[in-house]
């Protein structure tokens, strides 16, 4: 055997190892021990930094934010930096505000629609039911850590080539989110301070 | 006339004042390093900026968006990008020259006007117009004005002073946009851009440099 060939076996069977090592600490999560974690889920606060990565960019552009969920149907993501927002959810109910000149001002209607699609599907992933989406369909490597692989349906593939969805160590829990665009671009959302099942005043939900 | 028919009256007078032609100024004759410091009011070399955008279509409707404008003014081209504040783009085109490619764009921004409309604004506010000056000095209170007649008959005035003004008037006279550029500078780049659109619809982008750019 050529001596290139045996560089490239130990080049090979050093990776491995080096991932064995690497998928040594925490724990495998089951498809359905997933579920089931999810399905306990009663509320979430949680604090998130997003990175876009887009082509035009030199870095990415960051932004930092909170969220707060109910499983019965309310959402609150907003965005402390760059851009001051709120997106409000409440059944069906979506309202948009930004905070310009020392208030909140609501935003046109034109930008609701938008983001009902991409609030119905965040709902989904929080309660754990990836399986009922319209847009994507999903596979689910075990790890750890487990990672859920959303990819997309037909016209949704133009403009998302998929989205994995990273499970933290505590069940039920998401580490991060990350998006890939056709062109390169692409956006991750990491985490963090992610408190489950704490009493969340109603309000959060209601105003800005 | 009841009080929604004054008010009605008084937002017809409102929107026509923009409308109206401005007399001449009056104008000290401009030094040749006076013609340099009008290119020099527009961004020089490769840049990118990220600005906050609040825009108000009609009065108390409005949304915010983010947008990333790339240039090259030896080129000339203009690369620009809206996003929501989620981070999903609405909007990108790129302009080479005249020619404008929609690289992407959803409802309500994927009409072929809002595009031409868009990447015109951009031009305006980040790319010196093509050529020479026509005419260039200094007004009585030391503000330089640089004047440009542009190839579709449209007129581009920029005066400088502890604010820029960038003013568009169509082939007839009338203000088409203004926008008042707010110091301080970054790289020739304004910390505030307040940009009024009133034909060929009225509009207003209040823009807010954000960090991130070069």
């Amino acid at each position: 055997m050529k001596k290139w060939a045996w560089k490239k076996i130990l080049f090979l069977s050093a990776m491995m190892l080096a991932s064995l090592v690497a998928v040594e600490p925490g724990h495998s999560q089951t498809w359905a021990s997933v579920k089931e974690a999810f399905g306990k889920i009663r509320s979430i606060r949680a604090e998130f930094l997003q990175e876009r990565h887009l082509r035009i960019l030199n870095h990415p552009l960051i932004s930092e934010g909170r969220f707060f969920y109910l499983a019965s149907g309310s959402l609150r993501w907003e965005y402390l930096s760059q851009l001051q927002s709120v997106m409000l959810q409440k059944g069906d109910r979506i309202r948009l505000y930004h905070f310009s000149d020392g208030a909140w001002k609501q935003d046109m209607t034109q930008g609701v629609e938008a983001r009902r699609m991409v609030l119905a599907e965040m709902s989904q992933w929080f309660q754990g039911r990836f399986e009922e989406s319209k847009s994507f369909s999903l596979s689910y490597s075990q790890g750890p850590p487990g990672r859920i692989h959303l990819i997309p349906k037909e016209g949704i593939d133009r403009f998302i080539l998929g989205i994995e969805i990273v499970l933290s160590d505590k069940p039920g829990v998401i580490d991060r989110v990350e998006i890939l665009e056709p062109d390169g671009s692409g956006m991750g959302i990491k985490f963090r301070q992610v408190e489950i099942n704490s009493s969340l005043p109603v309000e959060l939900f209601e105003e800005p | 006339m009841g009080w929604k028919g004054k008010a009605g009256f008084i937002a017809v007078l409102v929107l026509c004042a923009g409308c109206l032609p401005v007399p001449e100024t009056d104008l000290m004759p401009g030094a040749p390093e006076d013609l340099q410091l009008c290119f020099a009011l527009f961004p020089s070399g490769p840049w990118e900026c990220i600005h906050k955008i609040e825009a108000r279509i009609h009065e108390g409707a409005s949304f915010t968006l983010l947008g990333i404008t790339r240039g090259d003014p030896a080129r000339p081209n203009l690369h620009t990008v809206l996003l929501t504040p989620e981070g999903f783009i609405l909007f990108e085109a790129e302009q080479l020259g005249d020619r404008v490619s929609v690289l992407k764009a959803v409802a309500p921004f994927d009409a072929p006007v809002f595009a031409s409309g868009l990447m015109e604004d951009v031009h305006l506010l980040f790319l010196s117009p093509r050529g020479r000056p026509s005419k260039w000095g200094r007004r009585a209170d030391g503000a330089l004005l640089c004047e440009w007649a542009n190839p579709n008959g449209s007129r581009t005035e920029v005066v400088d002073s502890t604010t820029r003004r960038i003013s568009l008037r169509d082939r007839q006279g009338d203000l088409a946009r203004e926008a008042v550029l707010r110091p301080p500078f970054v790289q020739r780049l304004a910390s505030e851009i307040d940009l009024r659109a009133w034909k060929p619809a009225p509009y207003r982008l209040k823009m807010t440099l954000l960090p991130g750019g070069s």
